[in-house]
């Protein structure tokens, strides 16, 4: 019989990994070869991030209201042989990055969702508007004519930037998770999640800002009055819009909009990287094919030396790198999620432990369908 | 020279069914691809020595056998036999590099193979009908035992039904060519000889009836068939490329060779009515391959339908739809040995052949991309997308048969696009689509796997792009059938008028 001072069992679909959350462990299930995967595609995912992040920060600087940004992939260093390079498809696929920073834009969310729709943004957009196209008669006269395609592009410019700063952070932290594995300091799955959760926590509080330079003058975009800060404003709304809602891809997979095979409210979208299908078919979720190729490029030996013993050999290692990365994933989330749990989700007391249940099972009910039970499989 | 193409093959099944125990499977196979490739490149030695321009027999070789019987040893080349005598030089080489490395009974299994090319080979060449005679039952002993021992689950059966029906094909040609040379009134089963008598019409009627039937069988056509999907699906992949790229071949050459060589009066009489069932063929043959869930009982039925062009083509008769008759059963040869390779080729991966429970094999990571893109390729060749090899064939065929056959044309043109339709659906279900989870975990297909399909799709593509190299052989040859000794040819307008009559 159970006491009355003891919390029931969830009946919850997923209530395994309910009481996985409460008794400290993860999403994913603790073992070494778990460990190793996930640090490995974190390493190879942080330096890819990294490049992500500059290339966002400078076509945030650099490309701003440039109607035709051929070289935004370019960093500023324009040349024939970064030029086939580029061509030749052997490159970072900033594209993805784009794809998640206009996953963010759309979903929303956060309070630079709501800053960007202020006026205070739309007086600096304007100011910032102003100077790029002075005495440009042109520009300035289809301004007038259409005075929200300016705004909305320095919205959208913003959200470059913040993505930028967001990935900054977490690329770093990725680095860094690896630099402590190689050095024996990480050895399980929760030691990975409670790396991202400090991580998060130590910068959550770190502002958001972006300005641009025109003319030698500086404009605020996002001031750091606006206050916009790490955790609430881009890693959250970036964990909603990029690992739960996502996209619906064109492919192989058609949706039917009228059909409902898609849903009607945005906050229902299920197309996010928990829930994406690993096999390129252009399905649910991230678009395994740009992802996966970046990061196929910097995978440490040691997981290399794992994709090799499947039974393609790596002949499918986008595919391997797509499993391993949700795995990675859902570590992630879970850090998001105790990150934001109303309580420490290891306490004893009763109502703090049904109040975090509360909280645990909401979030379950959107993990249904995701591929909680593939990656744990 | 000939008679190399037919020893040499024969000598090294010997040696290779007696050979040592110690060596392998796969040194066995090796040694098989070596002798085959060497019958490869002696073809195109005679192909190069091989003069177009000049009608009748090349490279004859005439030793007298059994006199009393009237038998010789007599062998000869033209346009007829040489692009089907490559195409069984080639597909042979291709069938035995891509035989399983690690084979049960490689020595018997080698031996066998280069029997059957002998027998095919001795088949195209011989210009005796008994010795032809003898050629044809030879290859029926090899390909029992390939289906009866390397064949499926139900490899008993279906060796024994392809036993029977082909034996008792054989039995009506052997009447046939009794038959003729008796009302002939020769001494001799001389190929020449024959074409050369004066046989009245009555006689040749019954005889070319009971010799259409025989290679009817052979073919097959509707409704002597049914041993032919079996046959296909209890074969392995190697013995189904041969036989429906050259085996099934035997029965066309011989119907061009014999039913219009031999009895060119009664063909012509009764030329409307093998339209007729050239048509009810390709559209039997069209539909049973729409409802087939056996991706190899598609392909197997796409044989019937199209085997059945030849016979249109045949009927027809003129020097235009012959030379259709030889381009289609070359464009045949190629594309369902490349069908059946890469049906063979999709079962050693996923294990099955079904239809509903293979999906998305074309997946770039973990399916058969390579493998399906070729797939796709060959079923547009077959449908006859131009381009390829297929359009080629079936083009001259129904610009050849139609203003004499009408009717039976326009319903083989239907039986052409119902080929879209089967394979289409095929593709669809098999190729397209998230992959099955039932197949997420496919073994790598290997260059080796790949090699034999993309040389059998150069050929589909460069014979399509360039149909000269195919028709050259044949096309001055092929109006001597016709035209030959004396006789009347009997023109368009005469067999038309025959048959209101």
């Amino acid at each position: 019989m159970l006491s009355a001072d003891k919390i029931q069992p969830s009946k919850h679909p997923l209530a395994e990994y309910v009481h996985r959350l409460e008794s400290g462990e993860a999403l994913l299930k603790d073992s070494p070869e778990n460990v190793l995967e996930v640090v490995g595609i974190l390493k190879s995912y942080g330096i890819v991030l990294d490049a992500y992040s500059r290339n966002l920060i400078y076509i945030s600087k650099n490309q701003f209201l440039v109607f035709f940004p051929f070289f935004k992939y370019f960093n500023g260093d324009v040349n024939f042989q970064k030029l086939f390079r580029h061509w030749w498809h052997d490159r970072i696929n900033f594209e993805y990055a784009e794809y998640c920073m206009k996953a963010m834009f759309w979903h929303g969310g956060g309070g630079l969702d709501s800053y960007v729709d202020t006026p205070e943004f739309k007086q600096l957009a304007e100011a910032a508007i102003q100077a790029k196209f002075k005495n440009n008669i042109f520009i300035l006269g289809l301004h007038k004519l259409f005075p929200e395609f300016l705004p909305e592009q320095v919205r959208m410019m913003s959200y470059y930037s913040a993505l930028g700063q967001f990935w900054r952070v977490m690329s770093d932290m990725f680095m860094s998770l690896s630099d402590r594995y190689d050095r024996g300091e990480i050895k399980t799955i929760p030691q990975v999640v409670q790396h991202i959760l400090d991580g998060l926590v130590a910068d959550a509080s770190k502002p958001i800002t972006y300005a641009v330079k025109i003319k030698g003058k500086t404009y605020d975009i996002l001031p750091k009055s606006a206050g916009l800060t790490f955790l609430m404003d881009t890693a959250v709304p970036y964990v909603e819009a990029v690992f739960f809602r996502g996209t619906p891809f064109p492919g192989t997979i058609s949706y039917n909009a009228q059909a409902y095979q898609i849903p009607l409210y945005q906050s229902d979208f299920t197309y996010g990287a928990l829930y994406a299908d690993p096999l390129p078919i252009g399905g649910a979720g991230i678009p395994p094919t740009q992802l996966m190729q970046d990061m196929r490029h910097f995978i440490p030996e040691y997981l290399h030396a794992v994709f090799r013993k499947s039974k393609r050999n790596e002949d499918d290692l986008r595919v391997q790198i797509c499993q391993t990365f949700q795995k990675s994933m859902f570590c992630v989330t879970t850090a998001a999620i105790k990150g934001l749990a109303p309580y420490p989700l290891e306490t004893t007391d009763l109502e703090q432990q049904q109040a975090n249940r509360q909280y645990l099972e909401t979030w379950m009910n959107r993990l249904i369908t995701s591929r909680v039970e593939n990656v744990n499989g | 020279m000939l008679s190399a193409l037919i020893w040499i093959p024969f000598i090294a099944a010997v040696l290779i069914g007696f050979g040592p125990r110690s060596l392998d499977s796969r040194q066995y196979r090796s040694i098989s691809t070596i002798v085959s490739s060497i019958l490869l490149v002696l073809t195109i030695a005679i192909a190069v020595q091989f003069d177009p321009s000049q009608p009748g027999m090349q490279f004859t070789e005439f030793v007298p056998w059994v006199d009393w019987l009237g038998l010789n040893y007599q062998l000869g080349l033209d346009g007829l036999s040489l692009p089907l005598l490559f195409l069984n030089s080639l597909l042979t080489v291709i069938a035995i590099a891509s035989s399983s490395p690690t084979l049960d009974r490689p020595r018997f299994y080698y031996a066998l193979i280069l029997l059957l090319n002998v027998g095919v080979t001795g088949a195209f060449l011989a210009q005796d009908l008994l010795l032809f005679f003898l050629f044809y039952e030879l290859e029926i002993i090899p390909l029992y035992f390939l289906i009866a021992i390397w064949g499926g689950q139900r490899r008993g059966y279906a060796a024994t039904k392809f036993l029977i029906y082909t034996a008792v094909s054989g039995i009506l040609i052997l009447i046939a060519f009794l038959g003729v040379v008796w009302v002939a009134g020769t001494e001799s089963f001389d190929y020449e000889q024959l074409r050369s008598a004066a046989i009245p019409l009555k006689t040749q009627l019954p005889l070319l009836i009971v010799l259409l039937i025989g290679f009817g069988i052979k073919v097959p056509f509707f409704p002597f068939h049914t041993w032919l999907p079996d046959a296909h699906v209890e074969a392995s992949t190697p013995v189904s490329m041969l036989l429906a790229g050259v085996l099934l071949k035997l029965g066309t050459y011989g119907l061009l060779r014999f039913g219009i060589g031999l009895f060119l009066e009664a063909w012509a009489y009764l030329a409307p009515w093998l339209a007729i069932w050239a048509a009810v063929s390709a559209l039997y043959g069209a539909s049973c391959a729409i409802a087939q869930q056996d991706m190899k009982k598609v392909v197997a039925y796409s044989s019937i339908a199209h085997m059945a062009f030849v016979l249109l083509a045949a009927a027809a008769t003129t020097r235009l739809s012959l030379l259709a008759a030889v381009c289609q059963m070359v464009s045949h040869g190629l594309i369902s040995a490349l069908l059946f390779f890469l049906v063979g080729i999709v079962y050693k991966k996923a294990k099955t052949r079904d239809v509903n429970q293979l999906r998305g094999l074309l997946n770039p990571e973990r399916g058969l991309p390579w493998i399906g893109s070729l797939m796709i390729l060959g079923a547009m060749a077959s449908a006859g997308i131009p381009g390829m090899v297929g359009f080629i064939a079936e083009f001259l065929i129904f610009r050849s048969s139609f203003p004499l056959f009408p009717i039976p044309t326009l319903l083989c043109m239907v039986g052409t696009g119902l080929t879209a339709v089967y394979f289409l659906l095929m593709i669809n279900k098999v190729f397209f689509g998230r992959l099955s989870d039932a197949v997420t975990d496919l073994p790598p297909v290997r260059w080796g796997d790949r090699i034999p399909a993309i040389v059998l799709s150069l050929f589909i593509i460069v014979l399509g792009i360039v149909p000269n190299w195919m028709s050259r052989w044949s096309e001055p040859q092929i109006a001597s059938l016709v035209t030959d000794y004396g006789r009347p040819h009997v023109s368009v307008n005469e067999r038309v008028s025959m048959t209101r009559d």
